[in-house]
């Protein structure tokens, strides 16, 4: 027991001494971390409860912080999930890894239960004040309201100033932190780019959010499906050290070392422990309860295990957004010229199973210098990472592509250049982190080239929409040069020879003959690409209308256009509207080719 | 070698008359309009892979190779500009009008900012109307000169106390310069045509060519000149149309030996001197006039580093314009049918030894051999000249 509290006390103080740790190395990172973390407990908590989300987020400047620099920061998220029962408030606010989700290998969001606790710290530390919660589940007829401290000594959380309000709610949880920060809105590490990834990624959410000065922003859900987070599946053995081997037995008490291999692990069948036997394992310790196997036996079975073949582990435990919802949910970030999604199926990483999914999307009014790098974003498990993008496996991937032959520009080992948004997310329930605050995924081989596949082929796919571009502007660059120049070249030689009016003409008529059989060849280069374009658009439409979004092919990929629309941030019209004929402007600049040539 | 003909002096005797030349093409490419054929303008391609080099001619010519424009909606630009150009050069001819790039760069913006219709033919800058000028010599095979196109005097300050200068001017009459006459002046070539005579008051030993103006002048305020039956030059870097006409000049009518005395560096032997002596390609159609090839380079010799003990530098890989030029030479040293010709080896030799060395030297590094001395470098000079200390 006293050495329960030891360890309790620790945790607590560890990390109210260490916050910078977990994502509170600076004011400005303060508040994103703190909204990170309320957002991903909201939206964990409405999936394990099949809900729905409406989340409310709002972050507003109250005041002058305590330390310097700093402004009070008061960030508020409410969403409609389960409640929170009123005897575990102090628990999930106040204590440092009392969580639902510790090492269970879903892909959750959240995972060790720091996160929301270091938020109450942070605020307890600058501002006298931990979390303001309101909750109530569906059973409460009132909802609870009360403020959650840290007890650093003792990592218990204490509640206080606790009473019961009505609330026109269902049931759902409202936090509000008041705490020393910054509110930086934009670029890699501001909250704007937060919420549009969170947005992105989460189809099926719906939110309000202020933020700062900024306007209000309302964004409708464009899917009404709440993604299954697939059950944990046992660990397979060749992901293990040989000290988390022991360790893991540890777990299973006094068995025998045959049980604890066919239950503490996946791949692990009869036949594969006969193999052990084979490959070194002493087939005496088989039966033998595993708390009487020595170390150095354990280091045989270990050994034996390594270097015996076994099946892959299983793919069934991570999730996708898929290309469908992916693909609609594109459009409530802003207006987009067009995009590409490439939802990749399951595979094993480095023994731990993965499933990388990218969206490259071209907006109208976002990030429309040509000269800089595209927008980046990065996801783990559906959250966005904002920080430390260079050391990310996802940049490395990235880096690695040659968009040169996709149609952007790129500067040697960089991110390409252009008005893109590059979207790239990973889920896998065993994502390593390069740190504890979750910014940078740790970059292996088999992972960047796995992420590199997924670019690559939504690199093909974004070049066909470039390539018929670059041919609309070639055509209409040779059209501007034949009207431009066609006329200065017959009037200066006719002056030169002295030509009649007569000749003039006829020379005209000449010209725009030559010129007029070039630009029907640039017309029938657009149309081919347009048609190009057009066959993989119905091809798509082919998959998801038989298949919804799980194709049966190898690799599914999904390239819409969406249509031009006003600029509420509304879901785009459903996939299947994309035009088979050539679009009306390109009609249109042929039959002005078509006159000119005539002329 | 240039003729008088009325107001302006021809460079040479040209076989075409360039306005009927011009009015022959305009007619070509509007017969090929009306008959809607794609019309099609050829000029000579002045690069190194259409030069050819004859140990017996001396200088860089052209092969057959041509680059041709054909009609069509990517080139029907250059092609409207060059007849617009063309227009205006004619223009300059019939009414003896002459003018610098340059100024014919602003006459273009002039005529097309009068005229809304020619504003797609409009230059951004220089470098576009200077192309396209060029285009219309090597089209037609003429000078700029001859289309009266000039450049500004650049280098060539010559100083001697025995040549004599005639000169024909426009009107007939003739003007003669003693340049033993001039006092401290020199004399200069010009970069248009001039109908010149040389003859020397008493025998001329030889033409020395300096490629540091300064150091030319150094050389003649401390005496060279009056110790010296000589012509001493300064040719002012890469040598001008002027410097090499007047170098061609001095060859043909005064056939003394001539030596170049410049840096030990890539860009020295195969920009300047290379240029002197053989022409170069992008000037494939006036080597024949503008080039010196009896000229020997003098130094610096890689021998006369270690003979000397001359000061050198180490070449920066790491500076963009001397890792270029390294490249160059090594390009040179491959195609360049100057350098690949046996006739030059010893030239070709000091690129090889330079890009193994990788070092440079400067011709005022002389100046360290006796610092007390203020004439060392002129008897360095005549000494090696006496030696046949030259390549």
């Amino acid at each position: 027991m006293a050495r329960n509290e030891i360890t309790k006390s620790s945790t607590a103080e560890y990390f109210a001494k260490n916050l910078q740790q977990v994502g509170f190395s600076s004011p400005t990172k303060a508040v994103l971390t703190t909204l990170k973390e309320a957002v991903d407990n909201s939206l964990d908590a409405c999936e394990e409860a099949d809900i729905l989300p409406d989340l409310y987020v709002e972050i507003k400047k109250v005041g002058t912080g305590s330390s310097r620099n700093t402004d009070l920061v008061k960030v508020i998220v409410e969403d409609n999930g389960p409640g929170i029962e009123e005897k575990d408030l102090a628990k999930v606010y106040g204590e440092y890894l009392a969580s639902s989700k510790f090492g269970r290998g879903k892909c959750s969001r959240g995972q060790q239960g720091i996160g929301i606790s270091a938020a109450t710290t942070w605020a307890q530390m600058t501002n006298a004040k931990g979390v303001l919660v309101t909750s109530k589940t569906k059973n409460m007829r009132k909802a609870v309201r009360a403020q959650v401290d840290v007890d650093i000594k003792s990592n218990i959380g204490a509640l206080k100033n606790r009473e019961t309000i009505d609330w026109n709610k269902p049931h759902g949880v409202r936090v509000e932190f008041v705490m020393d920060g910054r509110i930086q809105l934009n670029g890699d590490g501001g909250l704007v780019t937060y919420m549009e990834g969170t947005i992105l990624l989460n189809p099926h959410v719906s939110v309000s959010y202020k933020l700062g000065d900024n306007e209000k922003v309302t964004v409708e859900r464009v899917s009404t499906v709440v993604p299954q987070v697939p059950d944990s599946t046992l660990p397979h053995p060749h992901t293990f050290k040989l000290g988390e081997f022991i360790t893991h037995a540890t777990l299973f008490g006094k068995v025998t070392l045959r049980k604890f291999l066919r239950t503490g692990f996946s791949r692990i069948s009869e036949d594969s422990i006969n193999q052990f036997v084979k490959n070194g394992l002493p087939k005496n310790l088989l039966e033998k309860p595993i708390t009487s196997i020595s170390q150095e036996d354990f280091k045989k079975v270990f050994s034996a295990v390594q270097n015996t073949e076994l099946m892959a582990p299983s793919t069934r435990s991570v999730l996708t957004v898929g290309e469908e919802a992916l693909s609609k949910s594109i459009g409530r970030l802003g207006e987009v010229d067009f995009f590409s999604v490439v939802t990749r199926k399951p595979r094993i990483c480095d023994f731990k199973p993965v499933v990388v999914e990218v969206a490259l999307a071209r907006f109208k009014n976002r990030n429309t210098e040509a000269e800089s790098p595209v927008q980046l974003l990065r996801f783990a498990n559906r959250v966005p990472l904002q920080f430390d993008k260079s050391g990310c496996a996802i940049t490395w991937a990235i880096e690695s592509v040659n968009w040169k032959s996709y149609g952007l520009q790129q500067p040697k080992n960089s991110l390409p250049l252009g008005p893109y948004v590059f979207a790239v997310s990973m889920v896998s329930p065993f994502i390593k982190f390069k740190n504890a605050s979750k910014e940078t995924i740790d970059a292996s081989e088999e992972l960047v080239a796995e992420i590199r596949l997924a670019l690559i082929q939504a690199g093909q796919k974004l070049s066909r929409h470039i390539k018929k571009e670059n041919k609309e502007a070639d055509l209409e660059r040779k059209l501007a040069h034949i009207e431009q120049f066609g006329p200065i070249l017959v009037e200066k030689l006719a002056t030169i020879v002295g030509a009649s009016e007569a000749r003039k003409k006829k020379a005209e008529e000449g010209l725009n003959k030559i010129l007029g059989r070039d630009s029907k060849a640039a017309i029938s280069e657009l149309e081919e690409a347009t048609q190009k374009l057009s066959a993989m658009r119905a091809k798509q439409r082919k998959i998801m209308g038989e298949d919804g979004s799980e194709g049966e092919e190898e690799d599914t990929s999904s390239v819409d256009e969406i249509p031009t629309q006003s600029t509420t941030k509304k879901a785009p019209p459903p996939q299947g509207t994309g035009k088979a004929a050539p679009p009306a402007s390109l009609k249109k600049k042929k039959r002005s080719a078509e006159t000119r040539a005539k002329k | 070698m240039a003729q008088h003909t009325g107001g302006l002096l021809k460079v040479r005797d040209l076989k075409i008359n360039i306005p009927k030349e011009a009015k022959n093409l305009a007619e070509r490419m509007l017969k090929d309009l009306e008959n809607s054929k794609r019309p099609y303008l050829e000029a000579v391609k002045t690069t190194l892979d259409n030069s050819f080099y004859n140990p017996k001619v001396g200088y860089l010519t052209p092969g057959d190779k041509v680059v041709r424009t054909e009609l069509n909606v990517s080139s029907v630009q250059k092609l409207a500009r060059v007849v617009f150009i063309l227009e205006i050069l004619l223009r300059n001819l019939e009414i003896g009008a002459v003018n610098s790039k340059r100024e014919l760069y602003y006459i273009c913006k002039g005529l097309i900012k009068g005229d809304s219709r020619y504003k797609p033919l409009d230059f951004e800058d220089q470098n576009e109307s200077d192309s396209i000028i060029d285009f219309v010599c090597d089209m037609l095979r003429v000078y700029r000169e001859e289309l009266n196109c000039f450049a500004n005097d650049k280098g060539g300050q010559t100083y001697s106390q025995q040549l004599v200068v005639t000169e024909t001017l426009p009107g007939g009459e003739k003007a003669t310069v003693d340049l033993s006459t001039l006092g401290t002046a020199p004399f200069m070539p010009k970069n248009k045509p001039q109908a010149l005579k040389l003859k020397a008051k008493k025998k001329i030993d030889f033409c020395l060519i300096v490629e540091s103006e300064s150091t030319a002048n150094t050389l003649v305020t401390m005496g060279f000149t009056r110790r010296n039956n000589c012509i001493l030059m300064g040719a002012g870097g890469v040598p001008s149309n002027a410097v090499r006409g007047w170098c061609r000049l001095i060859q043909e009518e005064l056939a003394v030996p001539m030596y170049f005395f410049g840096d030990l560096d890539a860009y020295t032997m195969q920009n300047i001197f290379r240029t002197l002596k053989a022409g170069s390609a992008s000037s494939l159609i006036r080597n024949a006039d503008f080039s010196a090839p009896e000229v020997k380079f003098l130094g610096v010799l890689p021998d006369d580093v270690k003979r000397y003990d001359l000061p050198f530098y180490k070449v920066k890989e790491s500076d963009p314009v001397e890792a270029r030029a390294l490249k160059k030479a090594k390009d040179a040293l491959e195609n360049d049918p100057f350098f690949l010709d046996k006739k030059n080896k010893g030239v070709a030799d000091i690129c090889r030894w330079l890009l193994k060395e990788k070092i440079r030297c400067e011709q005022q590094s002389y100046f360290s051999v006796d610092p007390k001395d203020p004439i060392k470098t002129e008897k360095i000079i005549l000494e090696k000249i006496k030696r046949g200390s030259y390549i």
